[in-house]
């Protein structure tokens, strides 16, 4: 509230610019609202036209498409805050899948070791990343785009180019692992009716809120992004906020990439790859609610959660899967067009 | 010349009489509750050269950008050759004949390119006629615009390898392509030494042998009255005075200053024990060493030419820049920071000269900016107090009176002035051995510089201040002891009343030998590089 009265109160308050003054007043509602309206106005009216909808069933179903990407998304997030920009999220998430999937299968190792192995096979994807940018000061994009390759690359070579299943062959025998217990609480478990992934991503989600909003840190992150070189004149280690943020990045981009081994119950090549859009554009769309206008962890969760009640809902009307890409598309462009021309003006 | 009623653009207004170029009326501009132009008016007479004088903040780059089209006016008309024109953007500037060389000469040209095509930038940006350009064509086109316009230029060089002049007179050179009628150079000496001065100075009065007016800004008494026959004065937005040649400086100084001429006088004091040492520093590892201390109980000034390397030096003291050479000791410990943080931990803080570049944070509240650099003092286990910061905001915001809507308000919309109060007045809560202001008064108006002065000589008392400008009557307003740095290093240290400022700006580019009257810091590891234009030998 008190930044939509503070942009008012640089307006001249001359007479004949009321109609000007009230035109801002709307612009920077719709700025700081308007997302959340949209969404809040699209539940009501699904949830009017279909009964099923409304119920809790269907709710955590949302919820439940919504987690991988939010958890993905968060990660994106922290390497935006500090101006960055993490492409291989998508493969931290495929390798965490297959290191996690072939350590249960194929080396018979329990539950937690996997999880261990595969969170660990995202920060080795941070610090290659932070390699490439804080050593060698190689542009964002320009390093997790060839980190991205590499370590799909990798991957797949490490698992020959196959899936990882129960059962499966492994030099001619049979693979004698299987997925462990906690696996299959993650796909497919819940606690008070709630599935286990939409506990682990409001988890994700509630850490990361409070890393960037109430601690030192977030203060830390978000000053990198907003301008480095200031940020280091006050005395914070740029360097190693960018590194960090990157770790973070890969660490959360494996988390999911364990939730969606354990949903499927098997370790499938190359399923990083779709998320890394989808993530992103949670990310982007999260700039656009509450005018935020810079990535931040409450914009990212509505962001996934809007495209996954949107789908939801559109399914139930018969909508054809193959025009799901529309809607996120229009979807992103909306929430770009609304950062852009409705905030603040930046030079 | 008054007008009786108010034309609209593209109205000749009395067509009969000759009238001179440019004729500026009545011109506003206001940015929020700050006023920048206060109703200025003033003409610019055909083939003369019109000294625009008056401190920083007096409104002069206002009214650059207003004239180049950068910004809108808020009110008042500009009439070129006795027609209204309305000027929304560079190009239309340019088409009425005005064209701008902007202080910052690398904003003028294009690195990574050779002189010839910054030459013909121009052309490039037109959109007709042959899209194919070729390096032979780029060439003779080039050479074609240098033996027009009758200077030299090495043409295939590229122009990050000209020195700040020869950059300048790219820029100049590509101003006099578009054939203007009138050419505003904005402080263009400020990055030249002595002898390149004088190149321009030349370039200069060539102008009236072509029959293009210049509008020469500057807060240099001495080149004004050497340039030009006419002077106008600006001072708070407003046209204080206007003067013909024979130019009376004296009268003039006072008319830039008005009041503050007076307010800015304090007692000189002699530091207590010393702070800070350095030795054997450079700023640049083919420049001359030097010497240098601060002591706790007073302001030391550092002037100099923008390129002097002023913020080299104080780079190296924050840590931000690798040292180059010597060895530095603080509170008599060695002292060398690997970084800014390690700086700030053992007790130097510093503002750095680029107040957008390298000190606001775009979009973030007041409140943030003033608790970024002591987040130890607002946070525990990690988490941020709030209220603490807030509080703290709201001090900095009363005590530096920074006329903003509250703590929350974001920092973009403040004047820069109150930026710079805030900024300033946030490293003032702490104590600490020695606090750095890079170029602190650039951009920001009187009133808010002096408010700053008396700060810094109040937080002074428990430590070392060092306020670094290129306007040496910034620092002498300020500063108890300071030093004066030419090429590289200091040349000399003066107690700060004991020179004029245009004595100052003499020993700065090499214009005057230092002589007796101020102390020569000469060292034993000299190289004895010769520096140009001068007898480097001191006066015995």
């Amino acid at each position: 509230m008190t930044d939509v009265r503070c942009g008012v109160a640089i307006v001249n308050p001359k007479p004949d610019h009321r109609g000007k003054n009230a035109l801002r007043l709307a612009r920077a509602v719709v700025f700081k609202y308007g997302l959340l309206a949209v969404l809040l106005m699209m539940i009501f009216s699904f949830s009017y036209m279909q009964p099923f909808f409304r119920t809790f069933t269907n709710a955590m179903f949302i919820l439940e498409a919504a987690a991988i990407v939010a958890v993905i998304g968060l990660g994106c997030t922290i390497s935006m805050t500090v101006g960055g920009f993490d492409l291989s999220v998508g493969a931290s998430m495929s390798l965490s899948v297959m290191v996690a999937s072939a350590a249960m299968v194929e080396f018979n190792l329990d539950g937690p070791v996997a999880i261990l192995l595969g969170v660990l096979a995202g920060v080795v994807v941070g610090l290659l990343n932070t390699a490439l940018i804080v050593r060698a000061r190689i542009p964002d994009l320009v390093a997790t785009l060839a980190s991205m390759f590499l370590v799909n690359g990798l991957t797949l070579i490490g698992v020959s180019g196959q899936s990882v299943a129960e059962g499966m062959l492994v030099n001619g025998e049979q693979a004698t692992g299987v997925f462990a217990p906690i696996f299959k609480w993650l796909g497919s478990g819940s606690f008070f009716n709630v599935p286990a992934s939409v506990i682990v991503s409001g988890l994700v989600f509630i850490v990361v809120y409070v890393l960037l909003n109430l601690t030192r840190w977030g203060r830390a992150f978000y000053a990198v992004g907003g301008n480095p070189i200031a940020a280091a004149a006050v005395g914070i280690r740029v360097q190693k906020y960018r590194a960090l943020a990157y770790i973070i990045s890969g660490s959360l981009a494996a988390i999911a990439g364990l939730l969606l081994a354990a949903r499927s119950n098997r370790g499938d090549v190359g399923v990083g790859d779709a998320y890394l859009l989808q993530a992103v554009s949670a990310a982007l769309v999260g700039f656009a609610v509450l005018g935020a206008n810079k990535a931040n962890a409450f914009g990212t969760l509505i962001g996934a959660v809007f495209v996954a009640t949107l789908i939801n809902g559109l399914t139930m009307f018969n909508f054809p899967y193959y025009a799901q890409n529309v809607v996120q598309g229009a979807l992103l462009v909306v929430a770009l067009l609304m950062s852009y021309t409705l905030g603040p003006k930046r030079r | 010349m008054s007008v009786s009623y108010y034309p609209r653009s593209g109205d000749r207004v009395s067509p009969e009489t000759p009238v001179a170029l440019v004729q500026i009326r009545d011109l506003r501009k206001r940015f929020g509750a700050t006023t920048a132009l206060d109703g200025v008016s003033f003409d610019v007479d055909r083939g003369e050269t019109l000294g625009l004088l008056g401190a920083n903040g007096a409104g002069k780059s206002t009214l650059i950008k207003i004239l180049a089209g950068l910004q809108p006016a808020s009110s008042g008309d500009i009439l070129i050759e006795g027609v209204i024109r309305q000027i929304d953007n560079p190009v239309q500037a340019r088409d009425f004949g005005m064209v701008t060389v902007h202080q910052n000469i690398d904003d003028g040209v294009i690195f990574g390119m050779t002189v010839a095509e910054n030459l013909l930038l121009d052309q490039f940006a037109v959109e007709a006629g042959n899209p194919f350009v070729t390096k032979r064509h780029i060439f003779r086109e080039a050479e074609k615009i240098l033996d027009e316009l009758g200077i030299d230029l090495p043409l295939r060089s590229m122009v990050e390898d000209l020195p700040a002049s020869g950059r300048q007179e790219v820029a100049i050179a590509r101003a006099l392509v578009k054939k203007p009628k009138l050419l505003v150079l904005d402080e263009p000496t400020s990055t030249l030494s002595a002898r390149e001065a004088e190149r321009l100075f030349d370039s200069v009065q060539s102008m009236q042998g072509r029959g293009i007016s210049v509008l020469y800004v500057s807060h240099r008494m001495s080149e004004v009255e050497r340039l030009c026959r006419r002077a106008v004065v600006l001072r708070n937005g407003r046209v204080v005075s206007t003067y013909n040649s024979p130019l009376d400086t004296k009268a003039i100084a006072n008319s830039i200053l008005g009041d503050l001429a007076i307010s800015t006088k304090h007692e000189v004091r002699v530091g207590a024990d010393i702070v800070f040492e350095g030795k054997g520093l450079r700023t640049a590892s083919d420049s001359v060493p030097f010497d240098v201390q601060f002591r706790r109980g007073e302001v030391v000034g550092i002037t100099g030419l923008v390129g002097a390397g002023k913020t080299e030096f104080l780079e190296q003291v924050f840590g931000v820049r690798p040292l180059i050479s010597g060895q530095m000791t603080l509170e008599g410990n060695t002292y060398r920071p690997r970084d800014a943080a390690e700086a700030l931990k053992l007790g130097v803080a510093m503002v750095p000269e680029e107040r957008a570049m390298q000190s606001i944070f775009p979009t973030e509240t007041l409140i943030k900016h003033c608790s970024i650099g002591r987040l130890d003092n607002f946070s525990r286990a990690g988490f941020m107090d709030r209220r603490g910061e807030h509080q703290f905001a709201t001090e900095v915001i009363e005590r530096f009176r920074v006329n903003c809507s509250g703590a929350t308000a974001e920092i973009e919309s403040l004047s820069g002035g109150n930026q710079q109060k805030l900024l300033v007045g946030r490293w003032l809560a702490d104590p600490r051995s020695v606090l750095i202001l890079d170029e602190p008064f650039r951009g920001i108006d009187i009133g808010a510089r002096g408010g700053i002065s008396a700060a810094l000589r109040e937080f002074s008392k428990n430590s070392a201040v060092v306020v670094s400008s290129s306007d040496p009557e910034e620092v002498i307003e300020v500063a108890d002891r300071v030093l004066v740095m030419v090429e590289g290093r200091i040349v000399c240290e003066v107690v700060s009343n004991e020179l004029t400022p245009e004595e100052f700006v003499e020993i700065m580019s090499a214009r005057r030998k230092p002589g007796e009257r101020w102390r020569i810091e000469e060292h034993e590891n000299d190289d004895r590089r010769s520096l140009r234009g001068r007898d480097r030998e001191p006066e015995a």
